[in-house]
Formats: structure tokens, C-alpha cells, sequence
């Protein structure tokens, strides 16, 4: 844009027809760069699998988790690398919410984590498209130990015939009450294998005397709806396909409807916010209802978020219908190039008695019942003795893992808060809601 | 540069060699077009490795069964399958479009509406009227910021300061953000809020109104309403057209507070389920990559549309004053 260029570079003959050749032969030129410079990368990338775990080794770890939970596993994994100066860890870390986008996300870029967090509402999305690393020859090698763990726990990690994950502690569906509110008012605290009716009853009594809602209606959530179904002799799902039927569906909705007019539970925009997976959205310790239902190793993280005393009861209904869940997992991605490393510090995360030690319960009770044994033995923190107690008792009555959600299921929960919130505003009847949730679901994992 | 190369290219192409000459003339053009990509390269390789070829990939992958997982060279082509779900096996789809429309054709007229009330209160010349202008712009610096949208749900949910306030009358408020029929209504009077941008852009326009033309329609007689339709409106319709098609797009795609209300999941009961959020949550959340950019492909070539019927609309209501007076 000089002023004297104009001028003087005036066009002379035989430029015009030879410049857009060269034009386009340079774009050409730059395209192909552009496309080859990926390819050249990832080849790159690729060659480094050959290398081997000789020499130092920097493990990609991603979890998500408060800061508590952070604080714990660093310190675990600063063990290891105690152990093995030659390992060093990159951890990254964040909330629940946004995790799996986050994952996925990573995943794609090209750049995952060699280690990660998953819980059984993604593991099959993930082992069912390769992404988690078969574990089985590991466990068969005895360098992944499982022996000491309850068999239903470590086979709540199996996908398809494949070890997809390793159950980073066990925990199992929790009613959570406002002990403190109650006493207050002198009502009686609920107790393990009341009826859904009396549940329903008792909470109607606590909302007409405290003036707070009872109990917070589940039927947007698919543990609550989960354990009731296994109540009913059904499941969440049977093999490929969904394990209930419509009528099902309508029964549950009906019967917090029925809830909801009796004035046991809060209003419908109320019941809204307690629908956030988040647990200091939970309407326990926000005050706004005396019950939530969460799980049960959640206890301590909610404990931190209200003054008043919690106490934890196991779903209505059966306890049976309950099971050794793993809380979550940890998994090995298929590609990495540090497999043998990432087994062994997941073999020390949940084997070592000093590393298990240091992680207590925060990610549900050890996995390693040998280990669970010595924590349970020398928990000082209130939360955490309340939670092993309870979890202890629980098991004692636990029925049979069911199967580990199908892909799709991330859209089979969503859909479920969908159809239930049609019916809790009043939008939809119960069986209008339910047919919605079938239609959906069967796009879902069809 | 052009001022050292240009003087010799001149001196070597004499009539003396003519072949010599344009090879020579050739190399040094080579090399001044050459300069000019170098110097053009940041720009280049951002739009390539940006836009280009991500969009290219992304209409590749519209064709595909993609889930993010599996690496790209797995994917399946399926043809056409993921429009044909979109237009005839997802009725949430449907119901984001109508969300999104619904959202757009509110928010949009109201938005401008304002902003040229605003602008023309703002635009006499009064003492302090500097500071309100940037008082009123002040919320559209914020943008479309996370931070903005945590604060508009805390203002209006049950217990916000917007329920407070108006208790002060005696009125029990709604739970707005989380009532499914005034979420949407809650984003939409966000965005109306925030119509910093295009009222700056009215006030330039009010600017540019020649002082003589409302002298003159004064002297024949015509009142202040007389003077906005007939002087104000027609010379301010070039602006108005302009914010149109910017506001417009710019509501179709509103993603970030509709994300923020309902913690990423287009609640309650669908009810922000906007375009943008269906299709993160399809891409990202349900892991179905290919669905989710045959969307953003049919949200484009929509977009297009409205923007193109918008355009061929204009000439019949659009008055550019200057061209006139040309001819």
C-alpha cells in the first residue's frame, strides 16, 4: 500500500497470464503441506510406540473429583513416583460436569490420557469403541491383582468379555437424611427396607410437621429408578435391550405423583435444581428437602456443605435389589504408549496398603477387601467411619451385580430426566411420559 | 520492497533480450508473489488450518457415523443417513429449531427495538450523556460471558434479586430459570439486555442524519413522529438492515447462556434446548460426531437462506441516500 508502488510496478505484458499459474501452483504447494503436516505427526507419533517403558516415563493421568480428591491421589501417585523416580505423573483434573465431553474431546485431539477416571455410565461407550485397554491378560499375569477384591466387583468392570476397567472402590446406592431436622421435630429417622408407601408416608409426615419437603422425588434418576425396577424383578437392561417395559415406567411415575400430591415431596422447579448431578445443588444440604438420593460414598463431600448431621439408610424396598457397585474406574487407554506403567500404578493405587491407606474412601471403599479391613480399622474422620459402616452393613445384603449399562445409556439417563420432568411439571400424565421415555430410549441404543 | 524491484524489472525489459527478459521478470515476480504469501502466511495458515479444512473435514464427516472415539481413519460413510434422521427420525431436533426460531424472532426485533430507543435518547446533546452511552454499552463488553450467565441465573431464580424486587410490591415471583415455560423467556430478555453493539451502531448512523433534512421537514410542518418516520427511519434503514442480519445470526447461534442455565443439557424439559446446544450435546455428550456436523451443515446453508432472503428484501425498504443523489 506505499504510495510510489503503484506508479512504477505498472503491469508489464507478460505477467497477467503468468502469475495465476504460479499462484495456483503455490496454493497447491501449501495444501498439500497443510495436509501432509498431520500425517507426518502422527506418524511420528506412532513411531514412538515401539519405544518402550525403558528410560524416564511421563504417565498422562485425568480424574474428575473436588479438591479433596485431587489432594489424595497426588499424594498417591508422588508415592509412586517415590517408588519408581524414573515414572513421573502428569495429572489433570476437573468437576464431574463437563468430564466426559472433556474426554472425548481429548480422546479425538489425539491427545488422551494414558490413565483416566470412568464410571459404569460411560464404560461401555468407551470399551465398546476400543478406546479402554483389554486388561484381562494383565489380570491373568498377575500383574494387575484382582484376587482380593469381591468377584462382583471386579466383573462390574467387564464389557463384552473384556476387563474394560478396574473398580477404583465400591459404593452402593444412599438415601441421605437431615438427622438434625428430624430430632429437632422429634420424627422417627428412616430406616433400611422401609416400603416405597411407608418412604412416601413418612415423608409426608416430615413435610407437614418441619414445613420442609420430606423427600426429594428420584424419579428423574436412574439409580433410584434402577434399584426399583430390580425390586420388581426387572432390570435396567437386559443384554442389548432395555430390561422394563412401559407400564413399568408409568407405575414408577404414577407412584411419585401420588407423591407429589400429598405434598411430600418439593415443587416441581425445586425438584429441578436437585436433579443437578452436582452434590452441592442437593437438596439435603441446600436446605429445600430433608432426603436425597445419592451414593453412599458421597457422604463426607456432602457433609462439607451443610452444618446439620446426615444420616444414610439404603433405597426403600428390598436392600437386595442393591449391588457392589463399582463407584468408578480407572482404565487404560488402548493406545498408550506406557501400558505396562499405567497397569502397574492402578495395581498400586488399589494393591499398595500404603497407597490405598492414603486414598481412604473418598472414591468408595477399597477395592481390596484386605485393605478395606486395615481403613475401616483405622478411620479417625467421622464422615468416613459413618460411610464404611454403612456401606459394611449394606453389603452383607447386596444381591447380584446386574450388567454394566449399554452404549447409549448416557441418552437413556438423559431422556429419563426429560420424560420425568414432563410429568413432574405436569405436562405429560405418567403413561404420556412414559411412552416418550420408551420411544426415546429405543432411538437411543437402537 | 516494490520500490527496489520495480525499477529493475523495468530496466531489464528492454527490447534487447526478449526471452531472457521474461525469465528474468518471471523470477523476480515468483519472488515477489512468493513475498506476498510469506507475508500472507499467518493469516493463511490460520484460515486453512482454522477454517478450511476443518469445515472440509466436517462436511466429510456429516456423511459418517464419527463418534469421536474411534479414529478417523474407522469411520463409515452412510451416506445420507444422519440428514435423513435429522429431518425425519429426531423430533427433538425439530423441537430445537422451533426453540431457536422462537427464541430468534422474539429476542431480535426486541433487541433492535431497543437499542434505537436508546440510541435516540442518547443522541441529543445533553450534559453527562457521554457517560450513559458507555453506561449502556457497558453490558455488551461482557458479552456472551459465562460469568454473565451464572449471574442472570442467581438474579432470576426463586430465591434471586429479581424475585426480592418484586416482593417489594407485594408480588410473589416465579422460579424463572427453572419454570420450563420462562426459562427461554429469561435468556431472551438477556439478550434484549444486551444491546450495546448494535445501539452504538444506530448512534453513528443517527449521526450521519443531515441536520437540513429535519430543518426542512420542520418548516413544512411535520411533528416529531412525521419527522422519525419520514426523515429518521428511511435515512437510518441502511443501519437498520445492517444490525438485522448481524442481530439475527447472532441469536441463531446463542449457545453460552442457554449452556449455562441448564448445566449443558437444554432444560428444563428441553425448554433452552437452542440449535447450537442440541448439537453439542449430540456431538460431545451422546458421542454422535457425524449427526452432530450434518447439523451444523444444514444450520449453515439455514443461516445462508435467511441471510440471502433478507438481502433480496431489502431493496424494497433499504434507502441508500447517497446513490440517489447520484442520479
Amino acid at each position: 500500500m506505499h504510495p510510489a508502488t503503484s506508479p512504477t510496478a505498472g503491469v508489464p505484458a507478460g505477467r497477467n497470464h503468468r502469475t495465476p499459474l504460479t499462484r495456483r501452483r503455490f496454493v497447491r504447494g501449501l495444501a498439500a503441506v497443510a495436509l501432509a503436516a498431520p500425517l507426518a505427526l502422527g506418524a511420528a507419533a506412532c513411531g514412538g510406540d515401539e519405544a518402550g517403558d525403558d528410560g524416564p516415563v511421563k504417565l498422562s493421568v485425568f480424574w474428575w473429583g473436588g479438591d479433596a480428591r485431587a489432594k489424595l491421589t497426588e499424594d498417591a501417585l508422588a508415592l509412586y513416583t517415590k517408588k519408581h523416580p524414573e515414572v513421573t505423573f502428569e495429572k489433570t483434573w476437573q468437576a464431574n460436569q463437563g468430564y466426559f465431553d472433556k474426554l472425548a474431546t481429548l480422546t479425538a485431539g489425539g491427545n488422551p490420557p494414558d490413565l483416566f477416571q470412568i464410571d459404569d455410565n460411560y464404560l461401555a461407550e468407551y470399551a465398546g469403541r476400543s478406546t479402554t485397554l483389554d486388561l484381562t491378560s494383565f489380570k491373568d499375569s498377575g500383574k494387575l491383582d484382582v484376587s482380593k477384591f469381591p468377584k462382583s466387583l471386579w466383573q462390574y468392570g467387564v464389557v463384552d468379555g473384556k476387563l474394560a476397567g478396574v473398580a477404583a472402590g465400591e459404593n452402593t446406592q444412599g438415601l441421605v437424611y437431615n438427622r438434625t431436622l428430624l430430632q429437632k421435630h422429634g420424627l422417627p429417622e428412616p430406616t433400611t427396607g422401609m416400603t416405597w408407601e411407608q418412604h412416601i408416608a413418612w415423608a409426608e409426615q416430615v413435610a407437614k410437621k418441619t414445613k420442609v419437603p420430606g423427600t426429594q422425588d428420584p424419579s428423574a434418576d436412574y439409580k433410584a429408578f434402577w434399584v426399583w425396577l430390580r425390586q420388581q424383578g426387572k432390570d435396567l437392561y437386559n443384554g442389548t435391550e432395555l430390561g422394563f417395559t412401559a407400564d413399568d415406567v408409568t407405575k414408577w411415575f404414577e407412584l411419585w405423583k401420588g407423591a407429589r400430591d400429598r405434598g411430600a415431596t418439593p415443587t416441581p422447579d425445586v425438584i429441578h435444581e436437585g436433579n443437578a448431578t452436582d452434590i452441592t445443588k442437593q437438596l439435603v444440604v441446600t436446605g429445600k428437602a430433608a432426603t436425597s438420593w445419592v451414593w453412599a460414598n458421597q457422604m463426607p463431600d456432602l457433609k462439607k456443605n451443610t452444618k446439620d448431621e446426615l444420616g444414610v439408610v439404603a433405597y426403600p424396598g428390598d436392600p437386595s435389589a442393591q449391588w457392589a457397585r463399582a463407584s468408578m474406574y480407572w482404565s487404560v487407554l488402548k493406545g498408550s504408549k506406557h501400558r505396562d506403567v499405567a497397569v502397574d500404578v492402578i495395581n498400586f493405587l488399589t494393591n499398595d496398603p500404603e497407597a490405598v491407606a492414603l486414598l481412604g474412601t473418598d472414591r468408595g471403599l477399597p477395592s481390596n477387601l484386605d485393605l478395606r479391613a486395615k481403613v475401616s480399622e483405622t478411620a479417625t474422620d467421622p464422615a468416613m467411619k459413618q460411610s464404611i459402616q454403612v456401606e459394611s452393613d449394606l453389603a452383607q445384603k447386596f444381591g447380584e451385580s446386574p450388567q454394566v449399562p449399554i452404549k447409549g445409556h448416557s441418552k437413556v439417563r438423559s431422556e429419563l430426566t426429560k420424560a420425568a420432568e414432563n410429568a413432574q411439571y405436569g405436562r405429560a400424565t405418567p403413561a404420556q411420559a412414559a411412552e416418550q421415555f420408551l420411544a426415546a430410549c429405543k432411538s437411543a441404543i437402537g | 520492497m516494490a520500490l527496489t524491484t520495480a525499477p529493475d524489472r523495468t530496466g531489464r525489459a528492454g527490447p534487447a533480450g526478449p526471452r531472457r527478459t521474461r525469465r528474468g521478470a518471471g523470477r523476480a515476480r515468483l519472488g515477489e508473489g512468493l513475498a506476498g504469501y510469506v507475508f500472507l502466511s499467518p493469516w493463511l495458515i490460520g484460515l486453512m488450518g482454522v477454517t478450511a479444512i476443518p469445515m472440509l473435514l466436517s462436511l466429510w464427516l456429516s456423511f459418517t457415523d464419527y463418534d469421536i472415539l474411534t479414529p478417523l481413519a474407522e469411520v463409515r460413510w452412510v451416506g445420507l443417513a444422519n440428514y435423513e434422521r435429522m429431518f425425519t427420525g429426531d423430533p427433538s431436533y425439530w423441537h430445537a429449531v422451533r426453540v431457536t426460531l422462537t427464541f430468534a424472532l422474539v429476542a431480535v426485533p426486541l433487541k433492535l427495538a431497543a437499542a434505537l430507543g436508546v440510541a435516540l435518547l442518547l443522541n441529543r446533546a445533553w450534559r453527562g450523556v457521554g457517560l450513559f452511552r458507555g453506561l449502556f454499552y457497558l453490558p455488551s463488553l461482557l458479552g456472551g460471558s459465562v460469568a454473565l450467565a451464572i449471574v442472570w441465573v442467581n438474579m432470576f431464580n426463586r430465591d434471586g434479586a429479581f424475585n426480592s424486587f418484586l416482593a417489594l410490591f407485594g408480588i410473589e415471583g416465579l422460579p424463572w430459570v427453572s419454570d420450563p415455560d420462562w426459562a427461554l423467556e429469561t435468556l431472551m430478555v438477556l439478550a434484549v439486555w444486551q444491546f450495546g453493539a448494535p445501539m452504538v451502531i444506530f448512534l453513528a448512523g443517527l449521526k450521519q442524519v443531515p441536520a437540513e433534512l429535519y430543518e426542512a421537514a420542520a418548516v413544512d410542518g411535520a411533528g416529531t413522529w412525521r419527522r422519525f418516520r419520514a426523515v429518521t427511519l428511511p435515512m437510518l434503514s441502511p443501519v437498520i438492515f445492517f444490525n438485522l442480519v448481524l442481530e439475527t445470526i447472532h441469536g441463531f447461534q446463542g449457545f453460552t447462556a442457554a449452556f449455562v442455565l441448564s448445566n449443558g443439557t437444554g432444560g428444563p424439559v428441553d425448554s433452552t434446548l437452542m440449535y447450537t446446544l442440541k448439537l453439542y450435546i449430540s456431538g460431545f455428550t451422546d458421542l454422535e460426531m457425524g449427526y452432530a456436523s450434518a447439523m451444523a451443515w444444514v444450520f449453515l446453508v439455514a443461516i445462508a437462506l435467511i441471510t440471502a432472503v433478507f438481502f433480496s428484501t431489502g431493496r424494497f425498504w433499504v434507502h441508500y441516500s447517497d446513490g440517489e443523489e447520484d442520479r
